[in-house]
C-alpha cells in the first residue's frame, strides 16, 4: 500500500516584486521517504522551503501538510521539523540543554521532555556528547545535534536544509546513518542540498529545481539509467594543459572538459573504450595522468539536463 | 516555553564571566564613583584651593592673610612672590580654584579685597567671599567694626569725640579678644527631617546609575534577538507552532529580573556605604525597581526587534542609551540643566526613575507621589514589549 503524501505542493508560484522565483512547482513527499530537492543557487529551493514552513503565503498554488495549510494552521506546522542550514543552536549550552529548550519551544510537554530528548539523542547518535557545550563540538556532531533539535516533537515531515555543509567524509557517513534512522521511524525527510553525491546515496527520489521550475524528478538510479542507459563515464586527467591542437584532438575524441584538467565522455563500451582512448592519446603525445571509468552520477545527469534545456 | 527562553538567557549570562562583571559589578562601582564625586559637591565638603597675595602689606592685611592661611576649611597658600599678578597667573593656569588679593588695608573704606575667579569654576568665587567674610567675623571683628564705623559715619552725621573714643576702645577690646565679637547670628540652620549630608545626591545617583545600567544591560540582552535571526534559531522556531512569542516574552521577563538584581547590587551598596534607607522602604523601592526594569526591558526589545543587523542594533542602542542618559539626568543632575532641558527630561525613563527613587528614599514622600512614575515606566515597558511582538510577527 502506498502511503498518502504528508507534503503536497501544487503549482507553487512566488514572486518578489517583479522577479518570479517559483514557476509552478509540484511536489509530494510520502512518509518513510527521503526526497532530495536539488538545484543551483537561485533555483527557488529556499523560497519553496519557506512556503512549506508557513513563513509566507505563496503568490500562486498551494501547500498542504497533512491536508492543512502551514501558513494558517499551527497544527500543520506541528507536523514539521526544520534543521536550518546554519547551526541553529545555543553555543553556550550543552547538547542536552539545547534539546530541552527546543523541545519546550516546539511544544513538547514538560512530562514528555526527558523521553523526547533521549530519543533524539539516540536517533542522531549524539548520546555520548549530551553534556558537552555545543560550541565545543566538532562540525559533524553539531550537524547531528542540529537535526536532533528538529525531531524532538516527532514531526511527520523533517526538512534538512544543506545538512552536509562543513562536514568531513567520516562525519558524513554518520550523518547519512542518522537520516536513514529518521526515515526508518516513518518520517518523511525532505533534504534541500547542493550535494548531489549525498542525494544519490540517500534519496529515494530527487527533484531538480532550476530557475523556479522542477525540471526532473524520480528515483536517482532510475533517472540515471533512463538518461545514460548502459553508458559509462570515461574520465581522463591529462598531465599538461592541452594547447589549441590538443584541444582539437580531445574534441575529436568527444571528450568534454570537466573541472580543471579533467576531460570526460560517455561510452557504452566502458573499459575497452578507455583502453583504446589511452593508446590513442599516447600516440598523439598527450599522456594521460589517469583514466577512470565510472557509472554516471546525478551530477552527470544534472549537467546533461541543464545542457538539454540550454539547447532547447 | 517562556521559562525555557528565560533559562537560555540566564545561562548565557551565567557562563560569560565578562558579562557577569559588566552586569553586576560595574554598576555598583560606577555608582560609588559618581557618589564620591557628587555627594561632596553640596558645598560643605568642598575645600577650595585659594591663592593669596598681600599687596597692601599693612598690619590688618597681614592679619587677614594669616587668618585665611590658618582656616581649616580652606587649602590656602600665599603666593611666591607675594603679588596679585602671581595670583591671577595661578588661577588662570588652573592651579588654584580661586585667588584673593588684598590690595588695600581691610579696615579702609571701599573694596580692599579682590577675588579672582575662573568663570568655569563659578561656584568658587562666592565660596571664597563667604569664607573670607566668616574669617573676618571670627578672627578680625575689630576690623569689621572699623569698616562699619567708616561706612556709617556719613549716614549719622559723624561721631562725637566721646563716641569715637568709645569705638576705639571697643575695637581694642575686640582686637585683644577681651570682648565678644558678634551676637547671635541672623540665621539658624535646620536640616530636613532624617536627612544626612549628601544623602539626596546619593539617592539621586543610585537611581540614575540604576536606570542607566538597566537600559544598557537590557539592550545587550535584547541583541540576542538579532543573533537568533542570523543563526537560524528564529527560522527553526518560526517553523513551529508558537512562533517567536514565547521567545520575546521569555527574554522580556529575564531582562526584568536582571534589572532588578542589578538594582539590588547598586542600592545594597548605597545602603551599606552611605546609609540610604532602602530596607526601610523596601516595598515601594521594589515596585519602582520592577517598573524601571520593565521599562528598560520593553524599550530595549522594542528597539532591537526592528533592527536587521547586530551592528545596526548596537549603534542605535548606544545612541539611544547615551542621549536618554544625558537628557534624563543620569550623567549630570537635572537641576543643573536649563529649564527647557529639564522639561525634555520628562520624555525619558531616567527622569521618572530618578524622581521615583528620590521621592521614596530621600523625600519620604507618600505613594501618591510615585504613582505617576510607576505608570509611565510600566506603560513604556509594555508598549516596547508589544512593539517587539509585532516586529517578530512581521519578520515571520
Amino acid at each position: 500500500m502506498i502511503d498518502r503524501p504528508i507534503l503536497n505542493v501544487w503549482g507553487a508560484e512566488h514572486r518578489y516584486g517583479t522577479r518570479k522565483v517559483l514557476r509552478g512547482v509540484d511536489l509530494a513527499v510520502r512518509p518513510g521517504e527521503i526526497y532530495a530537492l536539488l538545484g543551483p543557487n537561485g533555483a527557488g529551493k529556499s523560497t519553496l522551503v519557506g512556503a512549506i514552513c508557513g513563513r509566507f503565503k505563496l503568490t500562486g498554488g498551494e501547500v498542504a501538510l497533512d491536508g492543512l495549510d502551514p501558513f494558517v494552521s499551527p497544527l500543520a506546522r506541528a507536523r514539521l521539523g526544520l534543521a536550518p542550514q546554519e547551526i541553529a543552536l545555543y553555543g553556550h549550552m550543552t547538547v542536552r540543554e539545547n534539546l530541552e529548550v527546543f523541545g519546550r519551544l516546539s511544544g513538547v510537554t514538560r512530562r514528555d521532555l526527558g523521553a523526547s530528548v533521549e530519543r533524539a539523542l539516540r536517533l542522531t547518535l549524539t548520546s555520548d556528547r549530551e553534556h558537552v557545550l555545543v560550541r565545543h563540538l566538532s562540525g559533524g556532531y553539531r550537524r547531528r545535534v542540529n537535526i536532533a533539535a528538529a525531531i524532538l516533537h516527532q514531526p511527520r515531515l523533517l526538512i534538512l536544509d544543506e545538512p552536509t555543509v562543513g562536514v568531513d567524509i567520516d562525519a558524513r557517513e554518520a550523518l547519512d546513518a542518522v537520516i536513514r534512522n529518521l526515515r526508518d521511524t516513518g518520517a518523511a525527510v525532505l533534504i534541500v542540498t547542493h550535494d548531489l553525491d549525498q542525494a544519490s546515496v540517500l534519496a529515494d527520489r530527487v527533484g531538480f529545481l532550476r530557475e523556479g521550475r522542477k525540471i526532473l524528478e524520480g528515483a536517482p538510479r532510475a533517472l540515471i539509467e533512463q538518461a545514460f542507459g548502459q553508458e559509462m563515464e570515461i574520465l581522463v586527467q591529462l598531465e599538461n594543459e592541452p594547447d589549441i591542437d590538443g584541444q582539437g584532438i580531445l574534441a575529436a575524441e568527444r571528450l568534454e572538459r570537466r573541472e580543471g584538467n579533467f576531460w570526460s565522455r560517455f561510452d557504452t563500451s566502458g573499459y575497452q573504450a578507455a583502453a583504446k582512448l589511452d593508446r590513442r592519446l599516447r600516440s598523439l603525445g598527450m599522456t594521460p595522468r589517469e583514466i577512470r571509468v565510472r557509472a554516471p552520477s546525478l551530477q552527470n545527469l544534472f549537467s546533461l539536463v541543464a545542457d538539454w534545456r540550454r539547447a532547447a | 516555553m517562556i521559562l525555557a527562553m528565560f533559562r537560555v538567557m540566564a545561562l548565557a549570562l551565567w557562563r560569560d564571566r565578562g558579562a557577569l562583571v559588566m552586569t553586576f559589578l560595574l554598576p555598583p562601582l560606577v555608582f560609588l564613583i559618581f557618589s564620591a564625586v557628587f555627594a561632596g559637591a553640596t558645598g560643605e565638603d568642598v575645600k577650595l584651593k585659594l591663592a593669596i597675595a598681600d599687596d597692601a602689606r599693612t598690619p590688618a592685611s597681614r592679619r587677614l592673610a594669616d587668618a585665611l592661611l590658618r582656616d581649616p576649611d580652606l587649602r590656602a597658600e600665599r603666593t611666591v612672590p607675594d603679588a596679585g599678578a602671581r595670583v591671577r597667573a595661578l588661577v588662570k593656569a588652573g592651579r588654584a580654584d580661586a585667588g584673593l588679593i588684598i590690595r588695600a588695608d581691610p579696615a579702609a573704606s571701599g573694596s580692599p579685597i579682590i577675588v579672582v575667579s575662573d568663570p568655569s569654576r563659578a561656584v568658587a568665587a562666592p565660596l571664597t567671599m563667604a569664607r573670607a567674610q566668616q574669617v573676618l567675623a571670627r578672627d578680625m571683628p575689630d576690623i569689621l567694626l572699623a569698616r562699619t564705623l567708616v561706612e556709617t559715619a556719613p549716614a549719622v552725621g559723624g561721631f562725637t569725640r566721646r563716641q569715637t573714643a568709645a569705638a576705639a576702645a571697643a575695637m581694642n577690646s575686640l582686637a585683644e579678644g577681651r570682648a565678644v565679637a558678634v551676637g547671635p547670628s541672623l540665621f539658624v540652620r535646620e536640616d530636613i527631617s532624617g536627612a544626612r549630608k549628601g544623602g539626596g545626591a546619593i539617592a539621586y545617583y543610585a537611581g540614575a546609575v540604576s536606570i542607566l545600567f538597566a537600559l544598557f544591560s537590557a539592550m545587550t540582552g535584547a541583541l540576542s534577538l538579532i543573533d537568533e535571526r542570523h543563526s537560524g534559531i528564529a527560522d527553526r522556531i518560526l517553523a513551529g507552532t508558537r512562533g517567536m512569542g514565547p521567545v520575546v516574552t521569555g527574554k522580556f521577563l529575564f531582562l526584568i529580573a536582571q534589572g532588578v538584581v542589578q538594582a539590588m547590587a547598586i542600592f545594597a551598596t548605597a545602603e551599606l556605604i552611605y546609609g540610604v534607607p532602602v530596607l526601610g522602604h523596601i516595598a515601594p523601592w521594589l515596585i519602582t525597581t520592577i517598573a524601571a526594569s520593565t521599562c528598560a526591558a520593553g524599550l530595549a526589545l522594542g528597539i532591537v526587534a526592528f533592527c536587521k543587523t547586530r551592528d545596526q542594533g548596537q549603534m542605535l542602542s548606544t545612541f539611544i542609551i547615551l542621549i536618554l542618559a544625558a537628557v534624563g539626568g543620569s550623567m549630570v543632575p537635572r537641576f543643573l540643566m536649563p529649564p527647557w532641558l529639564q522639561m525634555a527630561g520628562w520624555a525619558t525613563p531616567h527622569a521618572w526613575t530618578i524622581e521615583a527613587y528620590q521621592s521614596i528614599l530621600w523625600r519620604d514622600a507618600g505613594l501618591s507621589a510615585v504613582y505617576p512614575a510607576w505608570a509611565v515606566l510600566l506603560a513604556i515597558g509594555l508598549a516596547g514589549l508589544l512593539l517587539a511582538h509585532l516586529a517578530t510577527r512581521l519578520v515571520r
